[in-house]
């Protein structure tokens, strides 16, 4: 609280307003400091250990080989392990085509369209125009019978029907076309965008992805 | 003894500890004969090199609306799991890009996933603090979902990765922003052991990613943000075997080497370094500036199946493969055609080690693998 004090010039022998002390807080009660001395315990526990830990690793290291055994240890590891993924050459076999699922060679100069599934057979695809290119086939489930634009495998989920199943771009054909109910639209956009009419849901946008199959009913994105 | 007396006894302990660090970090250099770099030059090798196609895109999944943000095979290379910020993990067919599944999540901030060994389960976690299991085989409930089969509830803080235990489905390591990484029985939904923690020797910060050794299950590597990689042994919970320094930020990824005796790691500070299990030696660090004359982060990390290529996705969406004898990027998977268009959060090598799938920011994910040809010699 400040001290009032009569303003300048208010004249001689005004009476002075008592000033008051400055509060002062008192000083914290004398408890012991359990808390400190507890964690300061705990904290030289740890440090023990981690000196002991220290200890016992410094005496291991003395056994420890030069990092030029662990680079001779790495060396002839991947020197000597085959890897798919290495421009290396390789005798070319039948046995070896496990690795080559992903990658895509031309079908026969006699094809119209590109295959892009290695162990396909190298079979002309139905059907398909020219435009089709990598990556635009989608190898169905069976192996060896890889066709462009139609599945061979009955229950596959590449959509059936008209040109609108023939997928192009990057997209896959997600499980759009279940029938009786459902149509499969522009499979053939980016985002597989399908709409399926159900008796008792309404449609959906076009911008809708469907996500889950369309087994039930409805289909929900 | 009072708490001044402790107080002189932590200083003293603390100069005692300093002094051995010291020691260590002496012997360790002078068994730093060279690196792995430096051997394989005197050994007369030459680089990886890569034509225009031999590594291309040969897959983009698409369908997440929202950021990948892990990613994980299965041990038949067909099918993978992927998590995104759009609450959902969907499972897909490698092959045809078909999504066989797409799981709704009871929270949608997922930062981790993983299949089982058998392929039969999914396991996923993050913001919720939980790990939560997916039967893949389980029917679904009157809303077309996925039940959750398992939750496992535990962690103090966020999930950051999480790893089946190699054939074991009933067995799965979790690291966690609250410092600490756990062994879980899935069966029993009970931790089995806790690596780290306020009364254990173990990390100072949250651990960001686990990498199980494939040949001795008993072995992990944990990254943190405390800067450190740790070596666990799961057998003794109490005190990480060894702790590997070197990183000057936090570590992003750990993976272990296909030869099981060393890991790789990837870092805020954007270097990649391999260590050795056993002495504890760091013997390369991978480090290169990018296009724009900067170092970027490392986010994911993994090695191809031979261990000759380290694939490390960064934050501005370069994907560096790096030649790891000669410590060269042979090929940056960023500036290749259809590549990602955003920052490459995660990436997986099949088990056959015939493909890699990278997943983005960009919501895609993306297989390469190699389309070259191979002839007879």
């Amino acid at each position: 609280m400040m001290a009032i004090s009569s303003p300048k010039g208010s004249g001689v022998g005004s009476p002075k307003a008592p000033t008051l002390p400055l509060p002062s807080p008192k000083a914290p009660p004398g408890y012991p400091d359990l808390y400190g001395k507890r964690r300061e315990i705990s904290r030289l526990h740890m440090l023990e250990r981690e000196i002991s830990f220290l200890e016992e690793e410094l005496k291991s290291s003395e056994g420890f080989q030069p990092a030029s055994r662990c680079c001779k240890e790495i060396d002839d590891f991947v020197m000597a392990k085959a890897d798919p993924l290495l421009p290396t050459k390789k005798k070319k076999s039948r046995s070896s085509r496990f690795w080559k699922w992903l990658c895509c060679t031309p079908c026969s100069t006699l094809c119209s369209c590109l295959c892009c599934c290695c162990c396909c057979e190298p079979r002309c695809c139905d059907g398909c125009s020219k435009h089709l290119s990598l990556p635009s086939c989608s190898c169905c489930q069976h192996l060896r019978q890889c066709s462009c634009c139609k599945c061979v495998t009955p229950k596959s989920n590449c959509c059936r029907g008209s040109n609108s199943g023939c997928c192009k771009g990057s997209c896959g054909c997600q499980n759009c076309c279940i029938p009786p109910s459902c149509k499969c639209l522009s499979c053939c956009s980016c985002k597989c965008s399908c709409s399926c009419t159900c008796p008792t849901c309404p449609k959906l946008p076009q911008s809708c992805c469907c996500i889950k199959s369309c087994w039930s009913p409805c289909c929900c994105c | 003894m009072s708490v001044a007396e402790l107080k002189e006894r932590h200083l003293a302990a603390t100069e005692t500890l300093n002094n051995l660090k010291q020691r260590l970090n002496q012997t360790r250099r002078s068994l730093l004969d060279t690196d792995v770099a430096g051997y394989a030059r005197s050994q007369g090798k030459s680089a990886v090199t890569f034509g225009p196609t031999d590594l291309v895109c040969c897959r983009t999944l698409q369908g997440h609306t929202g950021k990948v943000y892990s990613l994980d095979w299965t041990s038949e290379k067909t099918r993978i799991v992927s998590a995104s910020q759009d609450g959902r993990l969907i499972v897909w067919n490698a092959l045809t890009r078909q999504k066989i599944h797409a799981i709704k999540l009871p929270c949608a901030w997922v930062m981790t996933c993983a299949f089982s060994p058998t392929g039969q389960s999914i396991a996923c976690g993050g913001l919720d603090n939980a790990c939560s299991i997916f039967n893949l085989n389980s029917t679904t409930d009157k809303d077309g979902n996925l039940p959750v089969t398992r939750m496992l509830s535990g962690h103090k803080g966020y999930i950051s990765s999480c790893q089946y235990v190699p054939d074991e489905d009933t067995h799965l390591i979790t690291g966690s922003g609250d410092q600490t990484c756990v062994l879980w029985d899935i069966t029993t939904g009970l931790k089995t052991s806790v690596f780290g923690g306020e009364f254990q020797s173990g990390h100072t910060a949250d651990v960001l990613s686990v990498s199980i050794n494939g040949s001795n299950s008993r072995i992990f590597a944990s990254g943190s943000c405390d800067a450190t990689a740790r070596l666990w042994d799961t057998r003794v919970a109490s005190r990480a075997v060894r702790a590997f320094h070197g990183h000057e930020g936090d570590v992003n990824s750990v993976k272990f080497f296909p030869d099981g005796n060393r890991f790789g790691t990837g870092s805020e500070d954007g270097t990649c370094r391999l260590f050795d299990i056993r002495t504890g030696h760091q013997l390369q660090v991978y480090s290169q500036k990018h296009s724009d004359d900067k170092t970027h982060p490392v986010t994911s990390i993994a090695f191809s199946i031979s261990g000759r290529l380290l694939f490390a996705g960064y934050t501005n969406g370069d994907c560096y493969v790096w030649d790891t004898l000669l410590a060269k990027v042979v090929l940056n998977l960023g500036s290749l055609q259809d590549s990602h268009e955003d920052r490459v959060t995660c990436l997986g090598l099949a088990a056959d080690g015939s493909a890699l799938c990278t997943g983005s920011w960009d919501t895609n994910l993306k297989i390469w693998a190699f389309g070259g040809h191979r002839r007879v010699i």
